[in-house]
């Protein structure tokens, strides 16, 4: 069908077949627009309640908890970030703070203080809210807690004596003097010490604190940071100074910390959950293909061309988004109507292709070898590049973790390596 | 390196089309050094005659990796396109950490030559994970009159 612009005819726009289909496809879905497929389980123990469930379960009953999500580039960590806040939510204590990290500050560099300076800023926002519906009073020292606190992280500008200058509408007795703030937001951050912003974070918390309010800090980002040595400096003296206090912190975490021999995630932080890519299993390809059914696909592909780009996500679920807007994108392109097999074999391609740049000989060999062989040392350096990449994603199934390269890259892949 | 596939400035504002400008998208698009200035040139026509919409076009050079907010800051009402002409590698990975500021920043264009292309592709898993689609770009009138 082609587009039809004669006078007095229904004019047929193909983008209105597509576009609310590629709008669904956005890979974050807010919780309450109904596109999100919660998992029935953890994914490494069908036994266990859905990480979120987990999270929230033990943020209402043990307050003061400190938890990591760590999972591979793509594999829903902010989803689940996502459900645990709308499951805290249920109660009407709950002081939820759900935030992403790098939104808030530059994550070039390491700055300390820039989570508890983000959290506590956010929180104020969260006690005005509160008092107003009471109708009580903000206590005095609240206000000019936060103040300094927006100071110290966001800096100032002052205007302090020095020689006469030449501003047509200022005071000739003033110069103008940029102070760097904490969060790095536009300019150069000062070192801070974290326990001055921690004594501030504690004084916009206390109202909350003594109301006996269920305070949970959602962090999102860091694992964009991948190195566990930065992760752990920007994070570490953040939490401590949380520790101790009735506040619940979730953070995401790099997934190489998972496999960092320092066993730092897991000695540090009191509950940690892992999501694995969705195995090619009966029950995830379910799961997989129910994501893109609530986003309307069927509406426009056969189940086949479902199961085929739930097949071809490796379990990693931006690329089954990503697998789906590309076939889609391929079809519009095509002057069709409905998306088709060559369009999910070109998306497959396309995505493959994608995996397989910038992969060098050591790579290949090693991706040789677990095609092959089977077998994969996550100690080895390469190894590990591969997994960051999503080059090769890592399973977990009947109790046992296992590693598999990307189905569309294994797809592409030129035969000899 | 690859096989991406080829695309012009024509085909992949009819795909932006699709989605609509606005919507957060990101394109790799690999085109050779000597034709980065007319393939700007081309997506600026094609966004205005297609999609009535502007270009903002900024030189990978000029950004600061400090200012990458100020640089996509309200960058949705235009479809933004950053060139690099050359490796940068603290601007990538500054991209790659704070990439969530391209993704709400409506349609962002990256243009690189294969060898950048190649570079950053290995070296940013998370901007590589928010792509949309890695294209090979090439001047309307060096591809040919094929507009389908």
């Amino acid at each position: 069908m082609g587009t039809d612009s004669k006078p007095g005819t229904v004019v047929f726009d193909r983008r209105q077949v597509y576009r609310p289909f590629l709008e669904r496809l956005n890979p974050i879905g807010s919780p309450n627009a109904d596109l999100i497929i919660p998992r029935s389980h953890d994914p490494r123990n069908s036994g266990e309640p859905p990480i979120h469930v987990a999270f929230a379960n033990a943020a209402e009953l043990s307050r003061g908890m400190q938890m990591a999500l760590v999972g591979g580039i793509g594999s829903g960590k902010t989803t689940e970030l996502l459900l645990t806040q709308k499951v805290l939510s249920r109660h009407s204590d709950a002081v939820n703070v759900s935030v992403d990290l790098s939104e808030f500050t530059d994550l070039n560099e390491i700055n300390t203080g820039a989570i508890l300076a983000t959290a506590g800023m956010r929180l104020y926002s969260k006690l005005l809210l509160r008092l107003k519906k009471s109708g009580e009073d903000l206590p005095d020292d609240v206000k000019p807690a936060h103040a300094k606190l927006r100071e110290l992280a966001l800096g100032t500008t002052k205007w302090v004596t020095d020689e006469p200058v030449e501003f047509e509408d200022e005071d000739p007795n003033m110069v103008r003097v940029e102070v760097p703030g904490l969060m790095r937001l536009r300019f150069p951050a000062l070192r801070r010490k974290v326990a001055e912003v921690q004594e501030l974070f504690l004084i916009i918390a206390a109202p909350l604190l003594e109301a006996d309010a269920q305070i949970t800090l959602l962090i999102d980002g860091l694992d964009r940071l991948i190195r566990p040595e930065i992760f752990r400096e920007f994070a570490e003296q953040d939490l401590q100074a949380i520790k101790g206090t009735k506040i619940t912190v979730i953070m995401v975490a790099p997934l190489l910390l998972w496999y960092d021999k320092s066993r730092f995630l897991q000695d540090y932080f009191d509950l940690v959950k892992h999501i694995p890519a969705a195995a090619a299993g009966p029950e995830d390809s379910t799961f997989l293909s129910n994501i893109l059914e609530r986003r309307g696909a069927l509406d426009l592909m056969d189940r086949s061309q479902v199961d085929s780009i739930a097949k071809y996500s490796g379990g990693v679920l931006r690329d089954l988004l990503t697998l789906a807007r590309s076939a889609a994108e391929y079809a519009y392109r095509d002057d069709e109507d409905r998306i088709g097999r060559p369009h999910v074999t070109a998306a497959i391609a396309q995505l493959g292709n994608r995996y397989l740049v910038g992969l060098g000989n050591s790579h290949k060999r090693l991706i040789r070898n677990l095609l092959e062989n089977y077998a994969f040392d996550v100690d080895n350096s390469t190894a590990r590049e591969l997994l960051v990449n999503r080059q090769v994603l890592e399973y977990f199934s009947g109790g046992r973790e296992s590693f598999a390269v990307h189905p569309a890259l294994a797809k592409v892949l030129p035969k000899s390596a | 390196m690859t096989d991406a596939s080829t695309t012009t400035a024509f085909r992949l504002v009819r795909r932006l089309a699709a989605i609509g400008h606005q919507n957060p998208s990101l394109y790799l698009l690999i085109c050779d050094a000597t034709a980065l200035s007319l393939i700007q040139a081309d997506l600026a026509a094609e966004l205005e005659v297609q999609l009535g919409v502007g270009l903002r076009a900024l030189a990978a050079a000029e950004i600061r990796p400090e200012r990458l907010a100020h640089a996509f800051t309200g960058a949705g009402e235009r479809a933004t396109l950053v060139s690099f002409n050359h490796w940068l590698p603290k601007l990538v990975s500054a991209l790659d950490r704070n990439i969530v500021l391209l993704t709400t920043a409506g349609a962002v264009l990256l243009l690189m030559t294969q060898e950048i292309a190649e570079r950053m592709l290995a070296t940013a898993p998370n901007l590589r994970s928010r792509l949309t689609d890695v294209l090979t770009i090439k001047a309307d009138l060096a591809f040919g009159s094929d507009h389908a």
